[in-house]
């Protein structure tokens, strides 16, 4: 071996071993860099927090609603299981949004349209939030779209919840419905400082309260929020249950309302295909029995969103199905009114036998008040003005009371007044007097006013619910009677019983006697629809029973009631020359309210019923006035009220209806 | 050496060879794939279907076949490491001009009956070609510039054509090769250093008008990883966050959260490093960066054993080339370096890099085995 060459080996032997140096080097370098990266972890917690965030992920679960009964345990809300696939955009990937949603459709067998919306939804939604492509699952499609979840990264199958209405829409609006809280819902919360509550919010299986009771209850009805800790892969998909990790939520309160689902039934049943309201209450309690308002809606179909479509007919149909009429609307209360004038005007000093001669119209201040009968209704003293319903009387008893003294009569019996029952929208109604006409009118006050407030139309204001509390506050002989919805629950207070309001009782007596002629007397205006009602009772044990003549020893179920029809519109003197038109001429947006109140049975008086039939009938045939259009309803459904008597039937007690939906918890 | 020696030579036998195989060396290498093997069982949850089985059924084939391999003269690759080298380049040329693109790169070629990678060829043709000519050269020529010249565009050739592709990880796997070998056979200190900061120089200019947009945005997140979290960044934080959670003895096995949840991209092949501090630990890591350090030593010590300047220099060559592997994968799974798509020798889930590194060991084993081989004189030509 040369010299050069025995060199360069020792050049070699030395390079290499320097490179190997260089390597080991690295490698302890690259160790160096692991425990550097360890050590800061030790100190920061940096890399744990972090693999434990992309670990861990905090699922909320839902409590379950309350439950709302009726009176008897009848389940009206319910807070059921429910199956639905869900994915977060984000996990599936933009570009995959549409095949995998087409995939979930295919599955399913979703039909074009609504792989076409849920895509559209998917896409207008924040990408990290949880989109529901499909709820109500039945189990055998709940299990394809679990057996392919592999295939589907960022896709979830859950076991949910959903809020059910099994009445479907005979309880729309008294108990309203529940939806997933909208951004309005969220920046409310917002504003209250609650940002837990709102991130709550933003959870796809929370539902809030967005009408009737479900909205006034909300608080109580929604119980409280648990959550659990779930491992979840790099795709979102839970992978592992971590057990010990666990809050179960609380769930919402349970209530028991006053409502009967079988009056508050035949009470929708009776409104079919009209537009009107039908307040049934306990006169006694206050209770309410049935607080109807048709037509109907199905809030089953605002669970699930309701399509724009389908929101958009009902929104706009002129029968207006979403609007509360027992509580919201406000009519004019027409003849009904009279009651509240009669009080007035006998407490006024108006004597037992004035009398006054009608001929049709009355004269005052340069203008013609006009009577309902042309041809006027001859001489009339105050029972006989009552059954008539003469409008030149009660002009004259107006008068006799003043404005003031029929306003705080109507005030006391409960018009203008603001009934808080639980329920969102209850109209004050407008009782007008000087102090009214002055905050809401120019000028002054014309005493012709006084005129058309004594027989209910002018700016009188009224909903069903106060023309109820109305003729319930006369009928118990003048206590103040609140109305309430709610009998046991979370919060619900005590009921008190109802104070003796300061009427006159002779007033009181007089007019109970006069709406009694009204219905159960020959030649009552609704005497027609409610003299004879076919129900009999027995006099020792209160027994009712429907029959066509009465059964020996059986004495006849009576009622009082009072007839009355609000002008939609006023009818001009010109208009009164041609003649006046009648109401099928007219659009059936401007024809004339129908209004009866009744209360019943006369010998014990128990339940109150006030009823609106909106332009008098449906739009194909004006049926008429109070008498011709709501009495009916009122016959079928006060006698459906009568039969059954719910007020003497035991309640259940919120006890009683959880001890029966679980038994095995309730003691032997 | 007498005609008869070498008869009893021959007539030792194959067992006899076969005994005297480095089996230090091969138990290293089985020790790396058995690492392998377990880590794919890992990362098919626990199933020795798929990855796991392929990879110990690739790795027992290779080495029954570089073991047989081994048995052979060793001059033979002094034979072929010009032919190789050539093969290469063509290769390489045909990948420039009829290449098949896949994942937005250029580095497969079709041949009709195989789709192959020519660079990973070129990496084992590089060693053996500057191992070749500094064997050929006269001794006292080879620190010096001029002779020096041949060597350098050897490398650089073929280093331009891989990067062209692109591939970064593959082209600094065969610069660093050339290079090496030219320092181990004694390239003077007087050119190393300015050649070094040539190369700083080349290397930021390269940056700004050679590199393609992703080599540059993979260095761009390297240095500032946090600019892009959910993109080029993403690997690198999901691999830190994985070894810094890790503690010193790990999550166990089976149980390491961001593999596992597959929050760690690419956890069978180049982040499978990750993967094994995750499970392992620190000391995980540490048992295999050993297990690297000693078969570079061993392999070193190959070549520091061979008498012949080819087999010094191939032995050396092969180690470096195996200590590159090492450095830039775990230097790239934990953030040292950019992300430039080296798999982990022996324990990466993937066919080619497997061969390519038994190839070279086949070499080494080879060489261990002939070291008392003074001359190549005699044989082939």
């Amino acid at each position: 071996m040369s010299t050069a060459k025995r060199d360069l080996h020792a050049v070699f032997n030395r390079r290499a071993i320097l490179l190997s140096g260089g390597g080991i080097a690295a490698m302890g370098a690259i160790t160096a860099r692991l425990a550097y990266l360890q050590a800061e972890n030790v100190i920061t917690q940096t890399y744990t927090n972090q693999a434990q965030a992309n670990r861990f992920d905090q699922r909320i679960i839902a409590p379950p609603r309350g439950v709302l009964y009726d009176r008897f345990g009848e389940v009206l809300a319910v807070t059921s299981p429910d199956y639905r696939v869900t994915l977060v955009p984000e996990q599936v990937g933009i570009k995959n949004l549409e095949a995998t949603i087409r995939e979930i459709g295919l599955i399913l067998g979703l039909s074009e349209d609504v792989v076409v919306r849920r895509l559209r939804d998917a896409r207008a939604a924040k990408r990290s939030d949880v989109v529901i492509i499909r709820q109500s699952l039945r189990w055998d499609e709940f299990s394809a779209i679990n057996v392919r979840l592999p295939d589907l990264p960022g896709v979830r199958a859950e076991s949910s919840q959903i809020r059910q209405y099994p009445f479907d829409i005979a309880f729309a609006h008294p108990i309203g419905y529940v939806q997933k809280p909208t951004q309005r819902d969220v920046d409310r919360v917002l504003a209250t400082g609650d940002t837990s509550r709102a991130v709550y919010y933003k959870n796809p299986d929370v539902r809030v309260g967005k009408s009737g009771i479900e909205i006034n209850l909300e608080n109580t009805v929604h119980g409280k929020a648990g959550w659990r800790m779930v491992e979840v892969n790099a795709a979102g998909r839970v992978v592992n249950e971590v057990g010990g990790r666990t809050e179960e939520p609380i769930p919402g309160g349970g209530y028991v309302l006053t409502l009967d689902a079988e009056i508050q039934r035949a009470a929708m049943e009776q409104m079919r295909g009209q537009s009107g309201a039908c307040v049934i209450m306990d006169i006694w309690t206050g209770d309410l029995i049935a607080l109807a308002s048709s037509p109907g809606f199905d809030p089953n179909e605002f669970v699930n969103g309701i399509g724009q479509q389908r929101f958009k007919e009902l929104n706009e149909d002129p029968y207006k199905p979403l609007f509360n009429k027992a509580v919201t609307g406000a009519y004019k209360p027409g003849s009904t009114f009279k009651i509240c004038t009669g009080v007035a005007a006998l407490s006024a000093g108006l004597p037992d036998d004035f009398r006054v001669n009608c001929p049709g119209f009355f004269p005052f201040g340069g203008r013609r008040f006009h009577c309902l009968k042309r041809e006027g209704h001859g001489t009339v003293g105050f029972h006989e003005a009552m059954k008539a319903s003469c409008n030149v009387f009660f002009y004259q008893a107006g008068l006799r009371a003043g404005q003031q003294r029929i306003a705080d009569v109507a005030r006391m019996l409960g018009i203008g007044q603001k009934f808080d029952i639980n329920v969102p929208g209850v109209h004050p109604g407008i009782v007008p007097d000087e102090a009214w006409w002055k905050a809401n009118r120019d000028g002054y006050f014309p005493p012709g006013m006084t005129l058309n407030t004594a027989i209910g139309q002018g700016d009188l204001l009224t909903s069903p619910l106060q023309l109820c509390v109305m003729i319930a506050r006369v009928a118990n002989g003048g206590r103040g009677v609140l109305p309430r919805l709610v009998r046991e629950g979370p919060g619900v207070p005590k009921p008190v019983d109802p104070p003796k309001l300061n009427l006159d009782p002779r007033g009181i007596e007089l007019v109970l006697q006069g709406i009694f002629g009204v219905a159960s007397e020959p030649g009552g205006t609704a005497y027609r629809q409610m003299g004879q009602l076919g129900l009999w009772y027995d006099p020792a044990t209160d027994l009712v029973v429907e029959a066509e003549v009465a059964p020996p020893g059986y004495k006849q179920i009576q009622v009082g009631g009072k007839t009355g029809t609000a002008q939609v519109r006023e009818i001009t003197a010109a208009e009164r020359a041609r003649g006046v038109l009648r109401n099928n001429d007219i659009p059936w947006e401007r024809r004339d309210h129908a209004v009866f109140v009744c209360h019943g049975p006369v010998h014990k008086p128990r339940y109150a019923c006030a009823i609106v039939i909106e332009h008098g009938g449906p739009k194909e045939q004006y049926i008429g006035g109070g008498g011709a259009a709501a009495a009916p309803i009122a016959r079928e459904v006060m006698r459906q009220v009568f039969l059954r008597d719910p007020s003497r039937r035991n309640a259940i007690s919120l006890e009683g209806v959880q001890a029966a939906a679980n038994p095995q918890e309730s003691p032997a | 050496m007498t005609m008869s020696s070498s008869q009893s030579g021959r007539n030792r036998g194959i067992a006899e060879k076969f005994r005297r195989l480095n089996w230090a060396i091969i138990t290293l290498l089985a020790a790396l794939a058995l690492i392998g093997v377990i880590m794919h069982f890992s990362v098919a949850e626990g199933s020795w279907l798929g990855r796991p089985l392929m990879h110990g059924l690739r790795f027992t084939a290779a080495l029954t076949v570089i073991a047989l391999i081994a048995l052979l003269d060793s001059r033979i690759w002094m034979a072929i490491a010009y032919p190789l080298y050539a093969v290469g380049v063509i290769l390489l040329l045909g990948v420039e001009f009829f290449g098949e693109t896949r994942l937005g790169a250029k580095r497969w070629l079709d041949l009709g009956f195989l789709t192959m990678q020519p660079s990973e060829i070129m990496k084992i043709g590089i060693v053996l070609a500057l191992a070749r000519y500094y064997h050929g050269i006269d001794p006292r020529n080879a620190g010096t510039l001029l002779w020096s010249i041949p060597p350098l565009m050897m490398t650089v050739a073929p280093v331009a054509l891989v990067m062209h592709q692109p591939d970064l990880g593959t082209a600094m796997l065969i610069a660093a090769a050339g290079v090496s070998i030219m320092f181990m056979a004694g390239l003077r200190w007087r050119y190393i250093v300015p050649a070094g900061i040539a190369a700083v120089a080349a290397a930021i200019f390269s940056y700004f008008f050679v590199l393609h947009d992703y080599q540059r945005s993979r260095i761009d997140t390297f240095i500032n990883p946090d600019a892009d979290p959910l993109g080029t960044g993403y690997h690198v934080a999901q691999s830190k966050t994985a070894i810094g959670s890790a503690g010193f003895f790990g999550q166990g096995y089976l149980q390491g959260s961001q593999s596992q949840l597959d929050f760690l991209p690419e956890k069978h092949t180049d982040f499978i490093f990750t993967m094994i501090v995750e499970e392992f630990g620190l000391l995980g890591g540490m048992v295999v960066l050993g297990l690297f350090g000693a078969l570079l030593a061993m392999t070193m010590a190959v070549a520091m054993r061979a008498r012949t300047m080819f087999a010094r220099l191939t032995a050396a060559g092969i180690a470096v080339t195996l200590a590159l592997y090492v450095f830039i994968n775990t230097a790239m799974v934990i953030g040292l370096i950019p992300v430039v798509g080296v798999p982990l020798p022996l324990i990466s889930y993937g066919g080619t890099a497997m061969l390519t590194l038994m190839a070279g060991y086949a070499i080494v084993l080879s060489i261990d085995l002939h070291r008392d081989q003074s001359s190549t004189r005699g044989f082939l030509w």
